[in-house]
């Protein structure tokens, strides 16, 4: 013989447990910590200016050697693309920079970018910041910042 | 009747898969993938390949649809997994196609085989999702995919033996699944939910439905954490309905270890915990799993 319990309880309680977890799953999307404090910050993570400097100059060697997106980026000027993308992420990771470059939406609109592009993207900044020594803690910071502005860039 | 090795049961399946595995493997392997573009997801994120076929997970599907399709690509994997516990082994293989990462349609044949008895138990899952809404990442929401997925048994004898009502059958999931890119400790998080309807005995090995019903919801949790981008460490727990008086069903367990060498291949490992199985006490013992993007 076997215990059994009553079968409306057991099915309650799968269902409130699900609704709960559901709950966090919807809910902490906003509410996981962000980086902060000057000390520890994501800017000295990430190697600060010198850090931030090899993590583009391997950036671009990414991207000009990706079939996936080098077309995209045929127009663009290097030496301002490298520049802006440096302050850019300086000032994403609070370090001491100002962004002079154009907004998210203005440099994107009309491409029309997709989401396998996008992830192109992010690979080829992955694999630039393993080549630059960047530790997986700092990449996951910054990529979590950028992931934000998703919607600045893609489909657009 | 067959016999089975200590390895992976290869001569068990049909020539057709045996031999796709063995020339693509040699390919695939040596294959420079990482700029393939109809791979559009990021490495990893595709998951594995489910003990129905499915895209998860081993022991449950998640939200995430199998390949690495992305909105506009097709994708595709064929897997061959084994799990092995004390008095029992299961062979399972079959693949999955994934339409716009939309749509995933998966197929898997589960061989079971009950070792003192030589006795073997065989059937057939396939399985359609749908991506509902949401995104994994990207969305306020979470991936929410909405599953079928059937069952039949070609060998019914046992399951009709033990009390079960039918030898087909057919649940419904609906899943939910978030990943945290800056999860715990700095590293890419996921969670997974499930909720599945359906009154399957033992993943429907011992058929479905029976003489002392269960509930008919029940729930699903997975979660895992990328250590790096080709590794992920994660659990899985199963609840399952217990629908024959005759014998006690427990929930269902794993600890797993994922290996995404490239988008290519994946490995997964895992330390299983099926509970109690047709009269057999605590059947623990491993699962391997080797799946292969087309």
């Amino acid at each position: 013989m076997k215990a059994k319990e009553p079968l409306n309880i057991m099915t309650a309680k799968a269902t409130l447990t699900a609704l709960a977890l559901a709950t966090v799953l919807t809910l902490s999307a906003c509410a996981m910590p962000q980086g902060s404090g000057a000390p520890s910050s994501l800017y000295q993570a990430l190697g600060a200016q010198q850090g931030i400097e090899q993590i583009a100059d391997n950036f671009i060697m990414e991207i000009a050697y990706d079939p996936r997106v080098f077309d995209r980026f045929a127009d663009s000027n290097v030496e301002r693309f490298r520049e802006k993308i440096i302050e850019h992420f300086c000032f994403i990771a609070d370090g001491p920079c100002e962004y002079t470059g154009d907004s998210m939406v203005l440099t994107h609109r009309g491409m029309d970018i997709n989401s396998a592009e996008f992830n192109a993207v992010v690979e080829d900044l992955i694999d630039a910041m393993d080549k630059a020594g960047t530790p997986v803690s700092a990449q996951n910071r910054l990529l979590e910042r950028l992931a934000a502005l998703r919607p600045e860039i893609m489909g657009i | 009747m067959k016999r089975y090795s200590a390895s992976f049961s290869v001569t068990a399946l049909p020539a057709v898969f045996a031999s796709l595995l063995t020339f693509a493997l040699p390919a695939i392997a040596l294959a420079d993938e990482a700029q393939t573009e109809r791979f559009g997801k990021i490495k990893g994120t595709g998951g594995v390949s489910s003990i129905s076929g499915a895209g998860g997970g081993g022991l449950t599907p998640w939200a995430t649809l199998s390949s690495y399709a992305e909105d506009d690509q097709l994708g595709g994997t064929v897997f061959i997994s084994q799990a092995r516990v004390d008095d029992y082994q299961l062979d399972i293989y079959g693949g999955a196609f994934n339409f716009h990462d939309k749509i995933e349609v998966s197929y898997a044949r589960q061989d079971f085989l009950i070792k003192a008895a030589d006795v073997q138990i065989r059937q057939d899952k396939i399985g359609l999702r749908y991506k509902l809404a949401g995104d994994i990442i990207y969305d306020r929401l979470p991936q929410i995919t909405l599953g079928v997925e059937h069952g039949e048994l070609r060998d019914p004898a046992v399951a009709l033996s033990v009390g079960a009502e039918e030898t087909r059958g057919t649940d419904y999931t609906i899943s939910m699944a978030r990943a945290w890119l800056n999860g715990i400790a700095h590293r890419t998080t996921l969670l997974n939910v499930n909720l599945r309807y359906g009154d399957a005995n033992q993943f429907g090995i011992l058929g479905y439905g029976g003489d002392d019903a269960d509930q008919k919801i029940n729930l699903e949790v997975a979660g895992a954490v990328f250590l790096n981008r080709s590794v992920a460490v994660g659990f899985e727990w199963r609840q399952k309905p217990d629908n024959l008086s005759a014998l006690v069903e427990d929930d269902a367990k794993d600890l797993f270890l994922a290996y995404f060498p490239n988008k290519r291949l994946s490995l997964t490992a895992a330390w299983v915990d099926l509970g109690a199985i047709a009269g057999a006490p605590d059947q623990r013992g491993v699962y391997v799993s080797l799946q292969a993007n087309l």
